[in-house]
């Protein structure tokens, strides 16, 4: 395994209580692998990525428990000096809103030329001309010219193309991408989505992809996470889960996408709210809206099972579940 | 059969673009919505689709009265509401409302849910006498599928789902034939807009509502719509049944929309033809000559940069009367 | 109904933001701390009797500039007045000014500004242009040149230049907070319904525009309070016969080295007061900021 995160709890002191954002997650993903990390909002998918990275708000936000093995290291032990040179070097990050990730006041080819000014202590002119190269490599056209220009003056698609560049600059073997797509036009959306999973090939880098989009990650990802409240609910390769799903979320999730032949009927809707992280439901998270809940679920935490070789699932009846 | 409701011909809405301090000098024109016609049927639902730009939200806002066209009109039962003011604008108000994107900002937050969807009375008194309010606003609780005891509650009490509800029911309380609704479930998370789409589709036949429905996902504009209009870049590419769009489509903006869109099914992945389109939405101050798409569409020819095309049944399909036979603006229209 | 609706949070009472914000001053030592300093003040410069039995004005040159002695701990001034008495007796001028001349302010600013902001166009125009010229002014080179002309030396003359100097600032920020507020979905959804102008602008965005011109009329007033001071300092706020820890830090600081207590006590007070208005003006701003929430 390149990343390995193990039993990772995060907690968020907040005015109003604690928020359990992350509470014993465990996932990993291989080199050339895509890992997509599926959930909603306050699922924790984004929370344990800023954990792996060491980029939590803190405070409020902590990480109370848990490793995060990159490469067999532990990065929740380093110091902070020797996770700044692991940051964008070895893991780098791509943001929803490339936007505010960008510097506005400097051109993109300082920004870009930066990261080897930094961390490969290249002489300026070196580094500029590094820039134009990446920016070629994520297509974007005139980079010679473009290199001078502001983000501001660039569109959405290419601003994400610029944060791509960004973290592919020094050729990390991972990158996690926190909803890379979410603010692109699907038009758009296709084209980044398409170059992300080219360089990925490219690389062999480990792709950690975080979304809630259910289209996405059936274009791209070869396994799925599933994430509610804070903990992994489903772990599995990516046509089996969308085949048959082994946690009535998943199943939910599914099935709530609108289809060709329902129409004029009712959706099928997963009952209820999404869980307040600071009072989350006793035994299974998931239970008050579940249409399978029995005792059991009320009074015990599904431990995530071992299904086969390859899937786990963390449902008391995923049986029945897979069966539908 | 079909009656229509709201009839809206030649849209224009150009936001001028100044120089200058104390005395402003227009340099140009933002052309958020370009010449729009549609109609809107009773009883039906029109979806409409495009990309973040394309003046869908400019439409939906000028349908209710928010912002004024520059040219055009919008009918409401044959009468021309965009030039209306008074009390005949209010009374309008009264029969076309609107539920907005964004649950977190489109509730005060600091009145009561009882004072927001009791304001539409306040404004207009005549509709519930004083003494019946309270009732009215928890039986629109009770409709909307939220507990008509949280009549004190604030809005920052509720999830964004709920939240939601509360904008409908605030929507719903004058009674209107018509709601407009932006994005309404495109802020919520994946579990919740399910809830939210089957809340719509009930009021719809349970109030008799017509709706403009308009998002960006394609899925659920297919799932609600009975007609679906495509834009881009401020104009209507192209209109039609719900079937005639998704499954017939003639235009290649939408053929390019359509398979872009991310299909939830892993099996497709590789034998699904998509077509990614080059560039960028160009911008609404510098709208291409002739065909406004023709800057990235792969049938382009000369006669697109000198031409405009028109919204109509293209010629080669207007007598085979199949689902190709609706309305597509491109010279070069084919399946 | 199609589906139960669970509750949204344990909270099972209606929480309005207003409550939220009080709790969340309350359980915040700096605001206690300063809001306490702040009821004192009041409390002395409404009854300084209470805890100061002289007479600010009775004098005893004979005893000019003693230090501590029993009954009179701040010691005596140049003119043999009682610093004790008169520290305590400044707080209402300071008090005074410091308060009419923000609520002056705070209503000019917030009318002109918040009006600017809400309709646009030319007279929002005019009004930025203006305020961009009374931003211009050196604020203490103007009390200079308009307050020397102005005899008598009473707090009002001092209090309409503050007001006059001030507004813009407040105006600013009411203009920008309403054309924020403007902005918002909700305020577009009572439009939509068709709610007259007043209407939006009371109910919809006045509430939701006001929190950052009451953190920065709460700032200012401590600033106008050495505002006051430096213009008497100057010779050109606050004359004798009126009490003023400006005058008094003025007349006293000549003597600093022999003399030191006759300024550190009015200079002290006059710190401490600052201070607390500062800080409590911080501390409504933590509350109110709905981005800490």
């Amino acid at each position: 395994m390149l990343l390995e995160v193990r039993d990772l709890h995060v907690e968020f002191k907040t005015r109003d209580g604690v928020a359990k954002a992350v509470n014993g997650v465990s996932y990993g993903v291989d080199a050339g692998e895509t890992l997509a990390v599926l959930g909603e909002s306050g699922s924790g998918k984004s929370v344990t990525a800023q954990a792996i990275m060491g980029i939590l708000p803190s405070p409020p936000g902590r990480v109370t428990a848990g490793e995060v093995l990159f490469q067999g290291r532990d990065l929740l032990k380093l110091k902070e000096s020797e996770r700044r040179k692991v940051r964008g070097a070895e893991v780098a990050m791509i943001f929803q809103d490339a936007l505010s990730s960008l510097n506005p006041v400097l051109s993109v080819g300082d920004q870009l030329g930066e990261m080897f000014v930094v961390h490969r202590g290249m002489a300026k002119k070196d580094a500029r001309a590094k820039a134009v190269e990446l920016m070629d490599r994520v297509r974007i056209p005139a980079a010679k010219e473009r290199v001078k220009q502001y983000p501001h003056q660039f569109s959405g698609g290419m601003r994400q193309r610029i944060m791509i560049a960004m973290a592919l600059a020094l050729e990390p073997t991972l990158i996690i991408a926190d909803e890379p797509t979410t603010a692109l036009d699907v038009t758009v959306q296709a084209q980044v989505m398409d170059l992300l999973a080219e360089l990925q090939r490219e690389y062999n880098m480990g792709l950690i992809l975080i979304t809630h989009d259910l289209g996405v990650v059936a274009d791209v990802a070869d396994r799925i996470a599933v994430m509610y409240a804070g903990r992994i609910v489903e772990q599995a390769p990516v046509h089996d889960i969308y085949k048959a799903p082994a946690h009535p979320y998943t199943r939910g999730l599914l099935d709530s996408i609108p289809r060709l032949d329902q129409k004029g009927q009712e959706l099928y809707a997963i009952k209820g709210l999404p869980p307040n992280l600071m009072n989350i439901p006793s035994g299974c998270a998931f239970h008050p809206r579940c249409p399978m809940a029995q005792d059991i679920c009320r009074a015990h935490v599904p431990p995530l099972d071992q299904l086969d070789n390859y899937r786990q699932s963390a449902c008391h009846f995923w049986e029945e579940c897979l069966d539908g | 059969m079909a009656e229509p409701i709201i009839e809206v011909t030649g849209l224009v809405k150009h936001y001028p673009l100044t120089q200058g301090i104390l005395f402003k000098k227009q340099v140009g024109a933002v052309k958020a919505v370009d010449g729009v016609d549609f109609t809107l049927n009773k009883g039906e639902t029109l979806g409409i689709v495009g990309e973040s730009g394309c003046g869908k939200s400019t439409v939906a806002k000028m349908l209710v009265n928010l912002e004024q066209p520059t040219a055009g009109s919008i009918k409401y039962k044959g009468e021309d509401i965009t030039k209306l003011s008074g009390r005949a604008l209010k009374s309008v108000r009264r029969n076309i409302q609107m539920v907005f994107q964004d649950p977190y900002t489109s509730l005060n937050p600091r009145m009561t849910v009882g004072d927001i969807i009791g304001e539409p009375y306040d404004i207009h008194p005549e509709v519930a006498p004083k003494g019946d309010r309270r009732r009215k606003v928890q039986d629109l609780l009770d409709v909307v599928g939220l507990n008509p005891e949280y009549i004190n509650r604030y809005p920052h009490q509720f999830s964004g789902g709920q939240r939601q509800r509360i904008g409908i029911a605030r929507g719903l309380a004058l009674r209107p034939e018509v709601i407009v609704a932006d994005e309404p479930v495109s802020a919520l998370d994946v579990s919740v807009q399910a809830q939210v789409i089957n809340l719509m589709d009930r009021l719809q036949n349970e109030f008799d509502l017509s709706y403009v429905f308009i998002a960006h996902d394609l899925s659920i504009v297919r799932h609600i719509s009975d007609r679906v209009g495509v834009m881009y870049l401020g104009r209507i590419v192209e209109i039609g049944r719900d079937a005639e769009i998704y499954d017939h489509p003639t235009h290649p903006y939408t053929q390019a929309l359509l398979s872009a869109a991310p299909v939830p099914d892993p099996e497709a992945r590789e034998h699904r033809e998509r077509i990614i389109l080059a560039g960028d939405v160009p911008s609404p101050t510098n709208i291409p000559s002739g065909c406004r798409f023709r800057t990235r569409c792969w049938k382009a020819q000369e006669r697109c940069a000198t031409d405009v095309p028109v919204l109509a049944v293209p010629a080669g399909f207007r007598d085979t009367g199949g689902a190709a036979a609706h309305d597509s603006a491109c010279f070069f229209a084919e399946e | 109904m199609p589906e139960p609706t669970a509750p949204a949070a344990p909270q099972a009472v209606a929480r309005s933001l207003r409550s939220d914000a009080i709790r969340h001053l309350l359980r915040n030592p700096v605001f206690v701390l300063s809001a306490l300093v702040i009821i004192f003040l009041i409390v002395i410069s409404l009854w300084p009797s209470l805890i100061a039995s002289g007479n600010p004005l009775k004098c005893d040159l004979a005893k000019a500039q003693q230090g501590s002695q029993p009954g009179h701990p701040f010691g005596y001034d140049g003119q043999g007045c009682d610093v004790y008495t008169r520290t305590v007796y400044g707080a209402r001028t300071s008090v005074t000014v410091g308060v009419c001349a923000t609520l002056g302010v705070t209503v000019l600013g917030s009318v002109l500004g918040g009006l600017a902001g809400f309709f646009g166009g030319l007279w929002d125009t005019i009004l930025s242009r203006i305020t961009d010229i009374f931003f211009a002014i050196p604020v203490v080179l103007g009390g200079l040149a308009l307050l020397s002309v102005v005899t008598g030396g009473t707090v009002w003359p001092v209090i309409g230049f503050m007001v006059l100097l001030g507004w813009p600032q407040v105006s600013r920020i009411a203009r920008g907070s309403v054309i924020t507020a403007k902005q918002n979905d909700y305020v577009q959804a009572a439009r939509a319904l068709g709610a007259s102008n007043s209407r939006l602008l009371l109910r919809h965005i006045a509430p939701n525009a006001v929190a950052p011109v009451i953190v920065v009329a709460t700032i200012a007033l401590g600033t106008y309070i050495s505002l006051e001071a430096t213009l008497s300092y100057l010779g050109v706020g606050l004359k004798p016969p009126t009490v003023s820890w400006g005058i008094d830090i003025s007349a006293a600081s000549p003597y600093i080295r022999n003399a030191p207590h006759m300024l550190l006590w009015p200079a002290g007070a006059l710190a401490v007061t600052v201070l607390a208005f500062i800080m409590l003006g911080d501390a409504v701003r933590d509350a109110l900021d709905p981005k800490l929430r």
